[in-house]
């Protein structure tokens, strides 16, 4: 498998403002590679310079095998993109915003008819083809987006923030078509997200971004075992067994655990990887003649990661007041 | 040949659609150049006539001597006004999706300025015809030499609007920019009054002013009398628009977004 985007230095400022600070990404072909970071962190700029919609200030990146300095017009014929805010003309109809996007890529006749249909029909607005966009709702308009973005059979599909502002049923929609992409088109996805569980259910690999700088990047298991500390909670039964005994054994399981017992009999224990102690936990209470009542155990989470790395979450209270602004943006579209 | 027709039917159909689907829009645009015509244009008409002032319009009643440039002035805003509405698709993303496809820019705001100006002419020709009613010695046989002149007028503040937009980096002060530019560019282009009998100043802004030769040219081909000779119109009117178009797809071809 080859490369289907490699970023060399690359750099967006702003006056002083280093907006994107030198990044170097590999992402492979076939992939989908996730940029994680909260608002502000360079995500969108990263992507907007990928897709040669802006000037790099230092550093460049190779896109589908062309210079974004050098090339873009080539690279433009192979990416596919869906914008953060709403770019489709309210006043259209949904065929009509595809037949315009389909002839700016030089598809027309019969060919470009037939596709439309058929992508419609795949994102399942077949039956609102000739009804303005303005009378569609936000799911709708990002599966239309979406559409849209496909309809030149790009290598290459950028997805900036995908689902935000939408509910979480719609969310998930849009996760299966994105999923269902990867599979049947085998397309590159670079995607942003400031949702980790966006970001964990849709990407092999993820990048997290911060300030405009890569600050660690890997598969999600890797990204959460680099924090490592899941947590397993053992309820258990106080009368029976040698309760001090059970945790003196706890806490050999391995070396950085920590036990603590919580009243009235929850004990909570930080591990590396929870599925796999487990078993053992079960073994020494067996051992120790401890009676488990109730067992659960949470994983470490992107947002643990975030936490580790920066001493931030990602979604502070800057983050949700962009949601919400963005929330409004597009329900004003709606009315107009 | 096909990639550069592609963009450009694609984004002159885009405008035409969209206008066509406005209709109040539609029917708001014939409002006020009708108001002019009934309301200033029978008013002064009548006042000049009992003041004995007829000599002033190049010999014409006043009403007659208004119409050519109303329907100019229809067809101005429309231009100047879809042009502008570049700042729209800028604000609200659509600029994106033309600037990432492959598409050439140049074909794309040409395409872009003929839909807008298709649109006005259609505008320009119901407020011709309407004006027809109340001043019946128009002459409808130049209406072709007519309509050329109005393509290229409106071309060039069709790209007027676009070199703003681009330039303008927010849509705050939108309506006051509006205002600041229309007003002068038509109360400066002898739609109202013969420009040579203006002070000097005002002369020398509606000499540069693109409106000023489609106006003459227009009354020249529609009621026979000009101020200027129509090849001085014509020539004048080309030159501008040029420089205006070329400016206007320079500043569309550099575009980026940030």
């Amino acid at each position: 498998m080859g490369s289907a985007i490699i970023t060399n230095n690359l750099t967006k400022k702003y006056g002083e403002l280093l907006a994107v600070d030198h990044i170097n990404l590999e992402i492979k072909s076939g992939e989908i590679f996730g940029l994680l970071g909260p608002n502000g962190a360079g995500k969108t700029t990263t992507i907007h310079m990928l897709a040669t919609i802006l000037k790099p200030t230092e550093g460049t990146a190779i896109v589908a095998g062309y210079d974004i300095r050098k090339n873009p017009k080539e690279i433009r014929k192979k990416i596919g993109i869906v914008f953060q805010d709403m770019t489709i003309d309210r006043n259209l109809t949904g065929y009509e915003n595809m037949w315009i996007n389909g002839r700016l890529y030089g598809l027309s006749g019969k060919a470009l008819e037939e596709s439309i249909l058929e992508l419609l029909d795949y994102v399942e607005l077949k039956d609102w083809k000739d009804v303005e966009v303005k009378k569609y709702s936000g799911g709708m308009i990002r599966r239309l987006e979406i559409a849209r973005s496909l309809l030149h059979h790009p290598e290459i599909l950028f997805l900036d923030e995908p689902t935000i502002g939408l509910d979480p049923q719609t969310r998930a929609h849009v996760w299966d078509y994105i999923i269902r992409i990867k599979k049947e088109k085998g397309m590159t996805i670079l995607l942003t997200t400031h949702y980790m569980d966006e970001a964990e259910k849709l990407c092999d690999r993820i990048a997290i971004i911060d300030h405009g700088k890569i600050i660690a990047l890997g598969t999600p298991d890797e990204l959460k075992t680099m924090v490592g500390q899941d947590i397993i909670y053992v309820r258990i039964q106080s009368q029976n067994g040698r309760v001090s005994g059970f945790i003196e054994k706890l806490k050999s399981i391995n070396s950085n655990s920590s036990v603590n017992l919580n009243p009235p009999n929850l004990i909570s224990i930080s591990v590396k990887n929870a599925p796999n102690v487990i078993p053992t936990v079960f073994e020494i209470a067996d051992e120790e003649g401890i009676k488990i009542i109730e067992l659960k155990y949470s994983r470490a989470s992107l947002d643990d990661v975030f936490l580790k790395l920066t001493g931030r979450r990602i979604r502070d209270e800057s983050g949700s007041w962009t949601d919400f602004v963005r929330t409004r943006m597009r329900a004003r579209f709606r009315r107009r | 040949m096909g990639s550069l027709l592609d963009p450009f039917i694609a984004m002159w159909y885009r405008q035409v659609k969209r206008f066509w689907r406005a209709k109040p829009r539609v029917i708001g645009t014939f409002i006020q150049p009708i108001f002019w015509l009934l309301f200033f244009g029978l008013g002064f008409s009548a006042a000049f006539r009992a003041g004995g002032r007829t000599g002033v319009f190049l010999g014409l009643d006043y009403l007659s001597y208004l119409m050519p440039g109303v329907v100019l002035m229809t067809i101005f805003m429309g231009s100047f006004m879809s042009g502008i509405s570049v700042i729209w698709d800028k604000e609200f993303g659509y600029l994106k999706v033309v600037l990432v496809s492959p598409a050439s820019r140049k074909a794309s705001i040409i395409g872009r300025s003929l839909g807008d100006a298709t649109i006005a002419i259609i505008q320009g020709l119901v407020i011709l015809f309407f004006g027809y009613l109340i001043v019946p010695t128009i002459n409808l046989l130049n209406l072709i030499p007519f309509l050329i002149v109005s393509i290229i007028m409106s071309l060039s503040f069709a790209s007027l609007g676009i070199i703003i937009a681009t330039k303008m980096q927010t849509i705050e002060g939108f309506q006051l920019i509006i205002n600041i530019i229309t007003m002068p560019l038509l109360f400066l282009s002898g739609i109202f009054y013969p420009v040579s009998l203006a002070p000097l100043w005002i002369r020398v802004i509606a000499l540069a002013n693109p409106l000023t030769y489609a106006v003459d040219a227009s009354r020249f081909l529609l009621l026979g009398v000009s101020e200027f000779s129509f090849i001085f119109d014509i020539t004048l009117l080309i030159s501008l628009s040029s420089i205006f178009l070329i400016l206007a797809i320079y500043q569309f071809d550099k575009a980026t977004i940030g």
